[in-house]
């Protein structure tokens, strides 16, 4: 692999990270989008659909994601990730370390035979390990790039793939890791978020109880490619006659040492509720909540519907879950309204899990993070938010705190435009890594007829 | 055609070699392939002839219900079950006749 000069690296390939680059590259700028996944998408490509329009989500990331891959100043390189970073001058040497993916990325043409060849069906972790995924496969169904990834920890190395492959040596079963360099003027760091564990509080018996899961894995049931193409519960199958949601469970919780609010949850589960609604028009879904907050635009408005549609909101803070013999997971709420305590039954409870930083930038990037929640230190958080206290290196979206993907995708394109910034700044004092201008005719005409 | 098979030789010989090289991780897998494809046998012998749900076939076999979905949804995925209907508020999943496995 040969060494890359680009004027900016994206790292991350989620929607932040995706709008970021696209966003640099309409301008002309040369970048480089790192993922460390076989795919880019990020976490918004499993969701089912996003508030408060209820769009569909793959409609959303799919072209975004084709965009990147397609796009003549972006090189994209996935199952890639950056392990040390120097200072070379005023820009940045990366080096990258490109996982095997025991597949030749040139020629796979992602036809599947390969993986339907296989013999070993694994829990997938795209579909929270409900679903399932052969050991050689392409990581979805509209992953990009559409290339075959090999799991050779869990591969009993049959042949099976090899022999079917329509391809002359696409498989190799000897590829090893590579690493090269990326040198860039300017760095952006869209690293995004993990979701607080489902078993993070025990009184909930997440992980435990089986069909109590997190948010994320009811995204899923609700995805036209989700594991089970319907909304069913985990324990055996069952179409749910009962949800009910627990709000903040992960979020203003100084138990879990988490004391902001993760401004998602709160949405998501009116959103989950609506769909739910509408996938299972005779099942009852409860919300226990301490207090909404709908502070978007649309967002109160959309809650206020989710009120009429029939959604019961319960005020009150959930104690804990337990189950009885038919694995019904039953809740102990405090109502705050009456303060009286109840225990009731559902199907199955969804946990409102929060967002927590996923990464830590400080080794390899010298970028600290804010001491209270952990996230992205943001040198100038009410006036240039993208800017970090590491010069030409940049954040956007959940790396820098919680956010929804609107939020994260104006964050995205206000760190494109502080990064074309610095990096015209950069070129006019002639301190340009690589002297390339940027070709202002690439930048798309506007029109507002 | 001597090519061919010359180079299918070389194939089997490299595979060899690296099973020796990875040999715990495949002697792991191994064991998880023969573990899955003994669940499979029976869950499918009970959903051959007729379509079952989660319950029915936990029951009849013994594998709690939650694997059982596991499996159905896997071998639903890769074209080897179909969903058939409903029976009250589970979904009915019957073996492919013409599947390979």
């Amino acid at each position: 692999m040969k060494n890359l000069q680009v004027d900016a690296l994206v790292v991350g390939g989620g929607i932040a990270g995706m709008q970021s680059a696209l966003d640099l590259a309409d301008q002309g700028f040369h970048v480089a989008l790192v993922e460390k996944e076989a795919s880019i998408g990020g976490k918004m490509i499993s969701l089912s659909k996003v508030f408060p329009t209820l769009d569909c989500c793959s409609c959303i990331t799919t072209p975004k994601m084709s965009a990147v891959a397609h796009h003549e100043n972006i090189t994209l390189l996935t199952y890639c990730e950056v392990v040390a970073l120097e200072q070379n001058g005023a820009s940045y040497r990366a080096q990258i370390n490109k996982k095997p993916r025991y597949v030749n990325e040139e020629s796979c043409t992602g036809c599947r035979l390969c993986e339907y060849a296989c013999p070993l069906d694994l829990p997938s972790a795209f579909d929270m390990g409900l679903g399932a995924q052969r050991v050689i496969r392409v990581p979805f169904s509209t992953a990009v790039p559409q290339k075959a990834v090999l799991d050779i920890d869990n591969c009993i190395l049959c042949g099976k793939c090899e022999n079917v492959c329509p391809v002359a040596d696409c498989i190799d079963f000897t590829q090893t890791a590579v690493t090269f360099e990326i040198h860039a003027d300017a760095i952006v760091l869209a690293t995004g978020f993990e979701l607080t564990p489902t078993d993070a509080k025990a009184e909930y018996g997440g992980g435990k109880l089986r069909n109590v899961v997190d948010a994320l894995t009811v995204e899923r049931f609700l995805a036209p490619t989700g594991p089970y193409g319907h909304v069913l519960r985990p324990s055996d199958g069952k179409e749910p006659e009962s949800i009910a949601y627990v709000q903040c469970a992960g979020s203003r919780d100084i138990s879990l040492g988490v004391a902001y609010c993760s401004r998602i949850c709160c949405m998501y589960a009116i959103k989950q509720a609506m769909l739910l609604s509408g996938a299972l028009p005779l099942a009852d879904i409860t919300i226990y909540y301490m207090d909404i907050r709908t502070f978007g635009k649309g967002y109160e408005q959309f809650y206020q519907n989710a009120r009429a549609m029939g959604i019961e909101f319960v005020r009150g803070k959930v104690a804990r879950i337990h189950e009885d013999a038919a694995q019904n997971p039953v809740v102990r709420v405090e109502q705050i309204d009456d303060g009286s305590v109840v225990e009731r039954e559902h199907d199955m409870v969804v946990l409102s899990v929060g967002m927590l930083p996923s990464y830590n930038p400080g080794l390899i990037y010298n970028v600290p993070v804010a001491a209270d929640d952990g996230f992205v230190a943001q040198s100038a958080a009410n006036i240039s938010p993208c800017l970090t206290y590491q010069p030409g290196i940049f954040v956007a979206g959940t790396a820098a705190g919680p956010m929804d993907i609107v939020d994260s995708i104006v964050m995205a394109g206000a760190a494109a435009a502080e990064t074309a910034a610095y990096l015209e700044e950069r070129r006019a004092v002639g301190m340009a890594g690589n002297g390339r201008s940027p070709q202002t005719t690439s930048v798309k005409e506007v029109s507002y007829a | 055609m001597s090519d061919k098979r010359e180079d299918a030789k070389k194939r089997a010989i490299l595979l060899k070699q690296l099973r020796e090289a990875h040999k715990e991780t495949v002697a792991h897998a191994q064991e998880k392939l023969k573990a899955q494809q003994a669940v499979r046998r029976d869950i499918c012998k009970l959903m051959r002839e007729e379509p079952k749900t989660v319950p029915e076939v936990a029951e009849a076999s013994g594998i709690p219900a939650h694997e059982v979905l596991w499996h159905i949804t896997a071998m639903k995925k890769y074209g080897l079950v179909v969903e058939t209907g409903m029976c009250g508020e589970y979904y009915l999943y019957q073996r492919v006749k013409d599947g390979k496995k």
